[in-house]
């Protein structure tokens, strides 16, 4: 089957509305928006701490979040599973093969990336930005606010690499989510399901919708990247 | 005697291994106008920036209205907003001029028409009426020198510094500089002014205070800072 066959298979399917694929389509959003919700809250504060922080774990702290951002997302599914598995210190919650699991796993898989992300664009940011806001006499938090807004596309382009990180993963969710039909099936584990039953034009249609959700969200990045130029 | 508004003793800020500001001691007193000139690496933006309670010195203590300041405690963030520094090289926050010349406003919680009349009216001072609605990064430098000008007017802070405003401004916006500051350092704001031009402090009736090489160079007469400093120098010279 052709790329043009494909989109078209891929096409027909979404608009026929296909359940599974909607399913897997609504399911990977899903996890993947919470979870860079809560990768956000951690690692844009984390990452501006630590550019901003003078201590004595800072250069630690930044080799850690270097090396997390390569971390094998099994490797995370493999430690997460391991806390959440009944015989886990939170198998008593049974979030294993859930969407709240899979959440949790890509919220850790996404922070370090939106951390580094985030202290890379404080880095780069201009140093006078600071001096100005405290000498024209804004607080210690207006001055973190103003220098955020100023960084903001930065910030927005973190954010968004972790989105990128994410919806493609495919070791975290099919580890802690069980590939579960119509539950926690995402487009990612059901190309790897379908192509080994041999479904490959089934796989290969949700590769195209992949595809485009990660070219949606590049072309997203782009026009805030030439929104920060204009 | 009144008490100064400024009494620097024995500060001293290094970078590195090199000297960047040695004062043994300077009382700027309140109100007018103080010159401080010198070249390039002379130490007065250094000095500007601790007036401006930005940067701690290595040693040496600092009072403000006759009250030592205590770098530690969040005092200093009271103190920067009754002393507004305008830098070197401004920079412009993103967004609109007004948003830009309100920031300080904002700051301090004044209210939204109050705030209003004051941007159009520090726009007015620097001769830039209507760029409320101007794009701020997207202005000239001479602009932006005097928008960032009127950002700190609009503090109405007792103490403005201006570090070097005169550099890269045509003749007309250095006249009108010129004006503003004499008006604003007679009207009992206390204006401490860095520059090259060794003429500007007796051209605008200022007090002068000659920087060099990160010391105080006293200029006979004209000087604001008290004797002490000039005996101990004096006295090492001596010595």
């Amino acid at each position: 089957m052709s790329l043009v066959e494909s989109l078209h298979m891929a096409l027909v399917l979404i608009f026929a509305g296909d359940r599974d694929v909607v399913s897997a389509i609504a399911t990977s959003l899903e996890v993947a928006i919470w979870s860079i919700v809560f990768a956000s809250l951690v690692g844009v504060p984390v990452g501006i701490a630590v550019a901003l922080g003078n201590f004595p774990l800072k250069r630690v702290i930044r080799v850690m979040l270097n090396s997390l951002m390569a971390m094998p997302t099994v490797v995370v599914g493999l430690l997460v599973y391991g806390f959440l598995s009944r015989q886990g210190p939170l198998g008593s919650l049974g979030l294993l093969f859930t969407p709240k699991a899979i959440i949790i796993g890509q919220a850790i898989l996404a922070t370090p990336i939106i951390a580094n992300y985030s202290l890379g664009a404080i880095q780069v940011a201009d140093e006078r930005i600071l001096p100005t806001a405290r000498t024209l006499g804004a607080s210690n938090l207006q001055c973190f606010f103003q220098l955020v807004c100023e960084v903001r596309f930065g910030i927005v382009a973190a954010i968004i690499a972790g989105f990128g990180r994410v919806i493609s993963e495919v070791g975290v969710a099919m580890m802690l989510g069980g590939n579960i039909h119509l539950y926690t099936r995402t487009m990612t584990t059901a190309i790897a399901l379908e192509t080994s039953k041999g479904d490959f034009a089934f796989g290969l249609a949700l590769g195209v919708i992949l595809m485009m959700i990660s070219l949606a969200v590049n072309v997203f990045l782009t026009l805030v990247q030439e929104g920060r130029h204009a | 005697m009144s008490i100064p508004k400024y009494k620097l003793s024995s500060i001293q800020v290094l970078y590195g291994d090199i000297l960047g500001l040695a004062v043994d001691e300077l009382t700027i007193a309140a109100g007018g106008l103080h010159v401080l000139v010198g070249s390039n690496g002379s130490g007065k933006s250094t000095l500007l920036g601790i007036l401006a309670f930005l940067n701690k010195p290595e040693h040496g203590e600092i009072s403000f209205d006759g009250v030592p300041v205590d770098w530690e405690s969040g005092e200093c963030s009271l103190l920067r907003k009754r002393v507004t520094l305008l830098h070197q090289n401004p920079y412009m926050f993103s967004g609109t001029v007004a948003a830009n010349v309100a920031f300080g406003l904002v700051a301090r919680g004044i209210g939204k028409e109050h705030t209003r009349s004051v941007v159009r009216e520090s726009l007015e001072r620097v001769g830039l009426p209507g760029f409320e609605q101007r794009n701020a990064k997207r202005l000239s430098g001479g602009e932006t020198r005097r928008v960032a000008l009127a950002r700190a007017l609009a503090c109405n802070s007792e103490v403005l510094l201006l570090d070097e405003p005169l550099t890269h401004v045509d003749r007309a916006s250095a006249a009108l500089l010129e004006d503003l500051v004499a008006t604003l350092a007679s009207g009992g704001i206390t204006v401490v002014m860095s520059s090259h031009d060794e003429r500007l402090g007796s051209r605008l009736g200022g007090k002068v205070v000659r920087l060099e090489d990160g010391r105080l160079d006293p200029i006979a007469g004209q000087s604001p800072f008290n004797e002490f400093s000039r005996c101990t120098r004096r006295d090492n010279a001596n010595s």
